[in-house]
């Protein structure tokens, strides 16, 4: 099996090595960014099938890099992951877009299976496009 | 991103109108079906999650567990976003046609938002006063101890060291910058667990971030600016002392004292490092438990910060305007060394104790201890150890004039305020009294503290020795030892109570059940909820404490305990009992000494602010209002709390796919009738990959099923042929036929929703069943895969022929089943909801296999319901079965 692509970005460096070693563990391609215009930049390069992000982070916030993710890639699938649960902002980031929101801390498996049905769905949403 | 799932199918839909049918269209109509599937999938999903959130939210309340303002506003947050989702999933599933659920949304959103906001305090007034210029009215700008001090040098004209405070406008500005405020809320929100450790940890990373977040400039510069002009009045080196003063500290049972940091003798070139590190003092971990525990939120605590000059103390120390454990000792208590008070503030060295007398002024009391230790300022900066000779740590450190002079100030300091107080004070070389702080004195009655040491006592006694700890203080009260009736089962409502056990085998005892009674009944039904204003504690064989009884017990703080296996028999009528709903015991005659314990039957966070935002939330999210999918009433207009949106778009969901696939004339995804030997027709929705191959023709076989759920579910059904119907008594098929010509709903004919067959709507890891069974309407549906946090089984089960009282007997019977093999059941009404999840796919199946076997002999059960014999008859046929056939794991 592939190993799906995913992007992780928060700007928490411990929290990132420590998430991206689980998430590997359990078969994804994990690639990972510290802030907004890191991620884009990554974006503009590679090919991800998901990409998870914070919320709150210097420079360029969590929904601002979800927007312009979404202009660089209309496919990919962003799962937000939060330490500073809002509504307003919560609700914000699904109607940009975003798959799904969840909040620190995080169960790994609940997760995962947020990014392998993400996954799932940009894979049916394509085939569907291309017919 | 909705939309353009909408568009591809709006392409799929064309694309098939406009051509004749083609293997390319099937191709095309299987992905959209696939789509769909996933569509309702994560609908499915997000309900699951939703619902999981509320009964957190539900249990925290109830429980008695703390917790703060970060799972409040988390769990909001989850639970708009998971209901928002749903909402969005529902439209696209039917093309946009429920719309109005959007505004139900935000008219709730409208009412539990405001309930949660958060942002700093207003960053309007000016970032410095100077304590002379202040009094008790600036405690909002300069916290409770720097307003004290203002006020009494203003009022009293106490002496104070010169000093200004940095304000809750300058605190709100340094958290605000860079947005410190949400590093930290984010920070805490994400540590988990509770354990000491955890915390610790949390603490240190809390006070780096505040350590290392700088300072806003213009703040800073102010800040400055005020230590120069604090440098050029008085005489004396510029040293100054750094101290917390917290708004809010008076905060119902807050008492801080102690909790927040004091640095001394800093140069005033660290000034800002010091403002940061009192500010950070917020963090430290007593203070972060001690907030926690109390219900306070991190923003109830804003921290202005009292720059003083340091007091060249010879002496100083504590005093106490009263004795602290005993209110009718007016004599003032005073605790002097040598050096600076801070010895007595930290309780770490000997001190000499004087105590004085008001009326005469006189001192009544003189201890005079060996103080070999003083703290004195260091050179440079912070404070130092020294050690004196024996000589004059064995010199009393006050003269007996200066103890009367500051029982004198202090008497009048009480006068002023009308409290007791707790002052710190120091004398300087000048012989000058100086007030360094003043606050109110926590008073502990001396019966309370009594009582409390008897708690310790208790505490420490190993379990068996309770029971004598117990019956020795019974002995005391009324020397009378108590037997243990009963033990064990579960706090649905805490408290002691005691009277005479009533007990209630029907709704109709209810008449004759008396004030001050104990309610003993076998299970926890709603019905006996209008007794709770009169009963003194309730005892139940079986029952959840989420049910409604539950709940109006603990409004009216009625103990109660549930899952009292035998309480029945135990029990006789008339015997009076104690019901210690918190110690799990039922005692023979009154238990004086624990009724007179008082246990408060509350929340330990009750009343206080995060409690009391929650409580506030809770009735717009959990009760659940829309019950009958059949009734008019069931609409988006009439959703009050988030769980109606939850409910009503779930039945719609469910009632999209249905009608998807019956309005689609694609035979291979029709429905199917099942080849059964059950005399009924079954029919089989394939929603994805339900069946192993694709079925055209009309009918389908069983072993063409592939889905786990409904396949566990026809084993149980399939078990043990139905006997037929079960023999009716006269009077119970008269209520059968009154029920139906009064409710045409019941008629076999008449309309329903998804007509009189039983329907199965299936893929390979989801069943939903529909059916009505005779007179009755039930519902199963299932998720069961690998993910083990994703499985779960919902049964509904509403109506039936016959009365009231026969259907609610059944209810009964059904809910006793469930709960046995650890369902979660709410009955509202006539309808009940059980609910069980989260656990691996084998157990899953087998309590599957349960409900199809429930499903199949309880049905018309309400027609023998009026025979207690042929309850009980079938309750225990029904059990052995279970246990005969399933074997079900106890979880």
């Amino acid at each position: 099996m592939n190993s799906l692509h995913i992007l992780l970005v928060d700007d928490e460096p411990d929290f990132v090595e420590n998430l991206a070693e689980r998430l590997r563990l359990r078969g994804f391609a994990i690639h990972t960014a510290s802030n907004g215009a890191d991620a884009l930049e990554l974006m503009r390069g590679h090919q991800f099938q998901g990409v998870v992000l914070d919320v709150i982070m210097p420079g360029m916030d969590g929904l601002e890099t979800l927007r312009e993710i979404k202009k660089i890639d209309d496919t990919v699938e962003v799962v937000l992951l939060t330490g500073h649960a809002r509504v307003d902002a919560a609700l914000e980031g699904v109607r940009a877009g975003a798959f799904d929101y969840l909040i620190k801390p995080v169960d790994i498996d609940e997760l995962s299976f947020r990014l392998q049905d993400a996954c799932e769905k940009r894979a049916l949403v394509l085939r569907s496009r291309s017919t | 991103m909705i939309g353009k799932i909408r568009d591809i199918w709006q392409r799929v839909k064309t694309l098939r109108n406009a051509d004749p049918p083609e293997k390319s269209d099937d191709e095309a109509l299987r992905r959209e079906f696939k789509l769909r599937y996933m569509q309702f999938r994560r609908l499915l999903n997000a309900n699951d999650k939703a619902l999981k959130t509320i009964s957190e939210m539900d249990a925290v309340l109830v429980g008695t567990k703390p917790f703060g303002m970060s799972f409040i506003r988390s769990r909001a947050a989850l639970l708009f976003v998971n209901v928002f989702q749903i909402i969005q999933h529902l439209n696209t599933l039917a093309d946009g046609r429920h719309q109005a659920l959007f505004d139900a949304f935000t008219r709730l959103k409208q009412e539990i938002s405001p309930l949660l906001e958060y942002a700093p305090g207003p960053d309007t007034g000016p970032a410095i006063l100077e304590l002379s210029e202040i009094d008790k009215t600036h405690v909002e700008a300069a916290g409770v101890k720097m307003a004290s001090l203002g006020d009494i040098t203003k009022k009293l004209n106490v002496e104070i060291p010169p000093g200004f405070v940095v304000t809750a406008s300058a605190y709100h500005r340094f958290m605000r910058h860079n947005r410190l405020h949400e590093e930290i809320n984010q920070r805490i929100q994400s540590h988990d667990g509770e354990s000491l450790d955890q915390m610790y940890r949390l603490s240190s990373i809390l006070q780096q971030l505040v350590m290392q977040a700088p300072v806003p400039e213009d703040v800073a510069s102010e800040i400055q600016e005020a230590v120069k002009r604090l440098a050029s009045v008085g005489p004396g080196p510029p040293a100054l002392a750094v101290r917390s003063s917290g708004v809010n500290e008076d905060l119902p049972g807050a008492s801080f004292a102690g909790q927040y940091r004091s640095l001394l003798n800093v140069n005033p070139e660290h000034i800002i490092s010091a403002y940061k590190e009192v500010v950070a003092g917020k963090y430290n971990v007593t203070a972060m438990s001690y907030r926690f525990n109390r219900g306070l939120r991190d923003e109830d605590i804003v921290m202005c910060v009292g720059c003083l000059k340091m007091v060249d103390a010879v002496c100083g120390g504590v005093l106490y305007t009263r004795n602290p454990i005993d209110i009718r000792d007016d004599t003032v208590i005073i605790n002097s060394v040598w050096g600076l008070p801070k010895l007595v503030v930290d309780g770490r060295s000997a001190t000499d104790r004087i105590v004085v007398s008001r009326k005469p002024l006189a001192i009544v009391a003189k201890n005079i201890a060996l103080k070999k230790v003083v703290y004195q300022c260091h050179a440079a900066e912070g404070i130092c150890r020294e050690t004196l000779d024996d000589a004059q740590a064995g010199t009393a450190s006050l003269t007996d004039d200066q103890a009367l002079n500051l029982a004198r100030l202090a008497v009048a300091i009480e006068q002023y305020y009308g409290d007791p107080q707790d002052i710190e004070w120091a004398i300087d070389a000048g012989n000058k009294i100086v007030i360094l702080q003043c606050r109110p004195l926590a008073m502990t009655p001396a019966e309370e503290k009594d009582e409390q040491s008897k708690d310790e006592t208790t505490r420490e006694s190993s379990a068996d020795s309770l029971e004598e700890v117990t019956q020795d203080r019974a002995g005391e009260a009324d020397s009378a030892s108590l037997r243990i009736l009963l033990r064990g089962g579960i706090t649905a409502s805490r408290g002691v109570g005691a009277g005479p056990v009533h007990i209630l085998k029907k709704e109709v005892d209810n008449l004759s059940f008396a004030a001050g009674e104990v309610m003993v009944i076998s299970q926890s039904l709603p019905g006996y909820a209008v007794l709770l204003d009169r009963a003194a504690a309730v005892i139940a064989e079986y029952g959840s404490i989420s049910s409604h009884l539950a709940n109006v017990a603990r409004e009216y703080e009625v103990p109660v305990i549930f899952g009292v296996k035998g309480a029945m028999d135990a029990l006789e009528n008339g015997h009076t009992v104690t019901v210690d709903a918190d110690g799990l015991k039922v005692y023979e005659g009154k238990a004086v000494h624990l009724l007179k314990k008082k246990v408060k039957n509350r929340h330990m966070m009750a009343d206080t602010p995060v409690y009391n935002i929650l409580k506030q939330v809770v009735p717009h999210v959990s009760p659940l209002n829309l019950l009958n999918p059949d009734s008019p009433g069931f609409s988006p207009e009439n959703c009050r709390s988030l769980h109606d949106i939850i409910r009503y778009c779930h039945e719609k969901a469910v009632h999209e796919m249905f009608r998807f696939g019956r309005k689609h004339e694609f035979p291979e995804r029709s429905s199917k009738q099942l080849v059964a030997e059950v005399p009924m027709q079954w029919w089989i929705l394939n929603l994805d990959d339900g069946f192993a191959e694709e079925v055209d023709g009309p009918k389908v076989r069983l072993d063409n099923i592939t889905s786990i759920p409904m396949l566990a579910l026809w084993e149980g059904i399939n078990r043990v042929p139905w006997g037929g119907p079960p023999p009716i008594d006269a009077k119970g098929f008269m209520s059968v036929m009154f029920e139906a010509t009064r409710n045409t709903a019941l008629l076999p004919d008449m309309r329903s929703r998804y007509n009189l067959r039983n329907y199965f709507m299936i893929a390979r890891n989801y069943c939903s069943l529909t059916s009505r069974f005779g007179f009755h309407f039930a519902t199963v549906e299932s998720y069961v895969g690998d993910r083990v946090m994703e499985n779960y089984v919902i049964f509904r089960f509403k109506g039936g022929a016959a009365d009231d009282f026969r259907k609610m007997r059944r209810i009964q019977l059904i809910t006793e089943i469930l709960e046995d093999v650890s369902f979660r059941v709410t009955v509202t009404e006539d309808a009940l909801s059980a609910r069980f999840e989260d656990y691996p796919m084998d157990i899953m199946k087998n309590r599957l296999n349960i409900l199809g076997y429930l499903i199949m002999h309880t049905r018309q059960l309400d027609m023998v319901m009026s025979n207690s014999n042929m309850v009980g008859h079938y309750r225990s046929k029904i059990r052995t079965d279970i246990e005969r056939l399933f074997s079900p794991q106890r979880l």
